[in-house]
């Protein structure tokens, strides 16, 4: 490969390696999918000669923003030869294969949640996909998101499992210290649901909820935020009709079980695990309120990213090939029997293999198929995020003027996720930006600051 | 009728008396409450667990044995990073206790030496001990774990914070309780400080030191599993937290069990080295 | 005459006032001296600083004003040449009797062999009868046998002076006895210069060279210095067979029961510390002993 246009290219963010930015070169995607025959074998040397030009070009330029003011004012072109004449490009990347040096890093530490949302993250340690990219992965158990949060923040895991709000309220700040986040790619969509206490069996109507306790795993969660927006649809105010508090999920079946919650929108396997206990019931999926929400992320700070773009590239592959393998319906069985394990989940198979399959018992006595109960998509729509920023404005989480897309796209790297989908030859979708029907009542991101304000019940 | 066999084999005995007939009402009252599984559609019986087929969700005392005996057979098996046998997750929660407490002593009783040699520092440095003393020590843990940055060390922070207390009031309060006249007597022996220190006060406050210790230690186990609990990854906190995860109460009691073990062997081991330094006056 | 051992001038001990306002003085213008070899007690009542003073000469305690000056030094601080037996016996309760004092041997004599410690331990566990009890923890004892151990300790390192605070006092009257003339022996036998705190005037009678009388405090003074002048060789069983020995006696009770008090209470300056008078009894009758008459009585000045 010769010198490619990427790092020269002002509408790229520089980290990868990879130069298919959508706009300029789509020459270079011909190029990358000729040399790379088979998916998610992309050849690492390709990653090696353009991460050696972007170090330079970083280099040089000491920022991305200097780099971008710079190819704006003068152009690629000029700038690449501007460089080429006082570095020895060719000589530098010739070193740099030679020296082997592809990954900054190859054994790292990832941590996850136990919960069928982190099954990407999990499965690919068991089931080789980390070891494919030659990365030595330990997934590391984690309490809760709050000690994820923290373990992420002080650099013990170089990568994590978190909730799809917890990258943009690390960014903005809120509930932490502000601490430039990133979220490569999406876990999960659906996969979570409102279960109820067995005794609440006659009360399918949330009109008839008022005064129930709920509690959701995290305040900066998508089932926190669903939680709100499926009562406030059904008239319930859930700062004043309902109370949400914040629980572990192991937890939540045992108070469930104890009486101390009338039910949660939680994340599997505790939904199905309240119907294996016999605890509960399952009301609702979140499928029924917004099919194919996101739900868990794939998060690394950006300094991970920036740091060690190779690494960063490698596990980012791992986690998009897993997903891909964990999305198909056929593979799921053997997700579950590989994810259940004391060493990960630690369930009964049965539980997850009910979440997986969606082949379930519903807790009322009838077993239900919902395939796509939970599903695995790792793109990380700006889209999302947006509804996610809309939600954490209506319910008062953040304050004041909020630029919902600069932070949707500094967090959520769509663009990026294209890049590295296209180079694995998958087909990632042309915008980043979709509109939602959710219950009926339509998001356009674009009109993002209407919609957050459009709600009769909210903090707006 | 006169008893025949000495107290101690008595009370042996009563013990073992006790014991059985709690682990027997305990089984009985399992297996009664057992009721039998419903009419059910075998398609949907294999997704339900036992519990919503009518079995207690509460083990009976058998089943806590054989997990006993499964973990006591295998102690060290290591499956991955999340599931490591109880030996070796004990070993890491003793080794974290050891750690902070036996940095909490390294502290502790030379500046507790030296509050009590000084009747100043003392009265100035107690408003402060009865401020901290009383801190759960868990309530460190976010602010340890957002200076130190580690959280394996900023549980063995919460250690070291949580056993310096009692043995920095502990050995302070001796020091400055040691009896005027084996002071004097050191001085007319014209001993030296450090020989003062080494041959006199230590021993006489020994008592004090080592009860603070044993108080710490007690402490320090408290708090570990805890402590494990909340930051995860090793130790018998955490392995209790990823049964607790699973809802396998079976495994709870059993972690419980060993826990009490390891706290009660803790517990001997400072009470030798009590009756090592004790002295009758 | 040459110099005494020990010469105590012008001691004197005050306290602030708990009030906070002026000074409590607890005694003053105190002026003595022990002879080298001689066996001093001092008497008095409670609170007239007794303690104090001889914890001035051990330098455990420091007065208000004054020097103590012993050979031809003013002291400040402990010394292993002056060696202290304490009221309670103050052994280390966590060392056995031997330990404690070769706690004191090693003290005195750091560059001793552990041989040549343990037989200056032994010996002098053996001058106090306790060859069998090396091992024993001081709870193990018994009242009499600790102060024992407390006296082995003390002689064991060779000390110039001798300083006892009532050391008997906790003790039944048969063991006190049977010590009494224990440390008799020993003193006597080995010249040792000693200051003893009593309550016990036959102890007095038994021991002292000369005694020391202190009126009540505070502003407590030596009222005078009694010579003991029982023959040389008395001993328990004889004391009271001796025609000195009733005048002494009441002399020195009469002194504690009623004079202590009425001096104390006399205008300043009716005593003179530094002309302390020496009382002999041998060369007038002791009846004529008064308070208001002393001039029956030879008096001499120091």
């Amino acid at each position: 490969m010769s010198i490619t246009k990427n790092p020269y290219d002002p509408d790229v963010t520089l980290g990868s390696g990879c130069s298919c930015g959508s706009h300029s070169s789509q020459a270079e995607h011909d190029a990358a999918e000729a040399t790379t025959s088979d998916a998610g074998n992309e050849s690492t040397e390709d990653i090696l000669v353009k991460s050696v030009e972007t170090a330079v070009v970083q280099a040089v330029f000491g920022t991305d923003m200097a780099r971008r003011n710079f190819l704006r004012a003068v152009g690629a072109s000029t700038a690449a030869a501007a460089i080429a004449d006082v570095f020895p490009l060719g000589a530098a990347k010739a070193l740099a294969a030679e020296a082997s040096a592809k990954l900054e890093k190859s054994k790292l530490n990832v941590g996850f949640v136990p919960i069928t949302c982190a099954t990407p993250i999990i499965m690919a340690q068991p089931m080789g996909f980390y070891e494919k990219y030659g990365l030595d992965v330990d997934v590391i158990k984690t309490a809760g998101w709050a000690v994820s949060r923290d373990k992420s923040m002080n650099g013990e895991y170089d990568a994590s499992h978190m909730l799809t709000p917890m990258p943009l309220a690390i960014t903005v700040g809120s509930g932490s210290n502000a601490t430039p986040w990133t979220m490569p790619a999406v876990e999960n969509i659906n996969g979570q649901a409102i279960t109820l206490a067995s005794k609440h069996k006659d009360k399918n109507d949330p009109k008839m909820w008022k005064g129930f306790k709920f509690a959701v795993p995290f305040d900066y969660s998508m089932h926190n935020f669903l939680l709100r927006y499926y009562v406030a649809e059904h008239g319930l105010d859930p700062d004043q009709d309902i109370q949400i508090r914040v629980l572990p999920p192991p937890e939540m079946v045992a108070n469930l079980a104890a009486d101390n919650v009338d039910g949660y929108l939680a994340p599997d396997p505790f939904n199905q695990r309240a119907v294996y206990d016999g605890v509960g019931f399952i009301h609702k999926l979140t499928k029924e309120i917004w099919d194919g929400h996101p739900c868990c992320a794939f998060a690394a700070s950006q300094q991970f990213v920036d740091e060690m773009p190779n690494t960063f590239i490698a596990l980012y592959k791992a986690i998009i090939d897993a997903t891909q393998y964990a999305s198909k319906q056929e593979n799921r069985k053997e997700v579950a029997k590989a994810i259940s394990p004391k060493n990960y989940l630690n369930q009964p198979e049965t539980v997850v293999q009910q979440v997986l399959t969606g082949t379930f018992a519903d807790g009322l006595g009838g077993i239900q198929k919902v395939p796509d109960r939970i599903d695995f998509d790792p793109f990380p729509y700006h889209s999302m995020a947006v509804w996610i920023l809309t939600q954490m404005k209506r319910w008062g989480y953040i304050e004041g003027d909020v630029n919902y897309k600069a932070v949707a796209e500094q967090v959520y790297l769509a663009t990026r996720a294209k890049e590295v989908m296209t180079e694995m030859g998958l087909t990632p979708p042309e915008s980043t930006y979709q509109k939602y029907s959710i219950m009926g009542k339509e998001f356009d991101p674009e009109k993002a600051e209407a919609y957050a304000a459009s709600f009769s019940i909210g903090r707006v | 009728m006169k008893p025949t066999l000495p107290l101690t084999a008595r009370a042996a005995l009563l013990s073992f008396i006790l014991f059985g007939a709690t682990v027997l009402v305990w089984q009985l009252a399992i297996e009664s409450s057992t009721g039998t599984a419903p009419n059910m559609d075998p398609e949907l019986a294999a997704l339900l667990g036992p519990q919503a087929k009518g079995q207690s969700a509460f083990p009976a005392p058998m089943a806590i044995f054989d997990e006993l005996v499964r973990h006591v057979t295998d102690p060290f098996y290591d499956a991955g990073p999340n599931d490591k046998g109880i030996g070796i997750q004990l070993a890491y929660s003793i080794g974290r206790v050891a750690l902070g407490f036996g940095a909490a002593a390294l502290v502790a009783i030379p500046f507790g030496f030296v509050i009590g040699m000084s009747p100043l520092f003392y009265k100035a440095l107690d408003p402060f001990f009865q401020l901290l003393k009383p801190i759960s020590p868990l309530a460190w843990m976010p602010l340890a774990l957002y200076t130190i940055k580690d959280s394996n060390s900023s549980a063995i922070f919460v250690i070291f914070i949580c056993s310096l207390w009692p043995m920095l009031i502990n050995t302070a309060f001796g020091v400055g309780a040691v009896r005027r006249e084996y002071l004097n007597v050191a001085k007319t022996l014209e001993l030296g400080p450090f020989r003062t220190a080494w041959k006199v006060i230590l021993p006489a406050a020994a008592p004090t030191i080592v009860t603070g210790m044993r108080i710490s230690i007690g402490i320090a186990w408290l708090v570990i599993v805890a402590a494990e609990m909340l930051v995860g990854g090793t130790g018998i906190g955490y392995f209790v937290w990823n049964e607790w995860n699973n809802l396998s109460i079976t495994n709870v009691i059993a972690a419980i069990l060993f826990i009490g073990f390891i706290g009660m062997v803790l517990d001997q081991l400072m009470g030798r080295v009590q009756a090592a330094v004790a002295y009758a006056d | 005459m040459r110099n005494p051992l020990i010469s105590v001038e012008n001691l004197a001990k005050r306290f602030p006032e708990p009030s906070g306002k002026g000074e409590l003085t607890v005694f003053d213008d105190i002026w003595f001296t022990i002879e080298e070899g001689e066996f001093v007690c001092i008497i008095g009542h409670s609170g007239c600083g007794k303690s104090t003073i001889l914890n001035a000469l051990a330098g455990l305690d420091e007065a208000s004003s004054g020097v103590i000056i012993i050979d031809g030094q003013a002291i400040s601080g402990p010394s292993l040449d002056r060696a202290v037996i304490f009221q309670g016996h103050a052994l280390m309760p966590w060392m056995s009797a031997l330990e404690n004092i070769r706690l004191a041997v090693t003290s005195r004599f750091p560059e001793w062999s552990k041989a040549q410690v343990q037989d200056q331990c032994e010996k002098y566990l053996r001058m106090v009868h306790l060859d069998g009890a090396h091992d024993k923890k001081p709870a193990q004892l018994s009242g009499g046998m600790k102060q024992r151990v407390g006296i082995a300790r003390a002689l064991a390192i060779e000390p110039q002076i001798l300083l006892m605070d009532e050391p008997f006092s906790a003790l039944d009257a048969l063991t006190r006895g049977s010590l009494q003339d224990e440390l008799m022996g020993i003193c006597k036998s080995t010249k040792q210069t000693t200051f003893m705190i009593t309550h016990d005037v036959d102890e007095a009678l038994l021991l002292a060279d000369k005694i020391l009388l202190m009126t009540n405090g505070p502003n407590a003074r030596v009222a005078e210095i009694v010579v003991n002048t029982l023959p040389e060789n008395r001993s328990r069983d004889s004391l009271h067979k001796h025609e000195q020995y009733y005048p002494l006696r009441n002399h020195l009770i009469e002194f504690l029961v009623t004079r202590s008090r009425e001096l104390a209470s006399e205008a300043e300056g009716a005593l003179d510390g530094r002309q302390t008078k020496v009382v002999r009894l041998d060369e007038t009758k002791p009846e004529t002993v008064t308070n208001s008459e002393p001039a029956p009585l030879r008096a001499v000045n120091e």
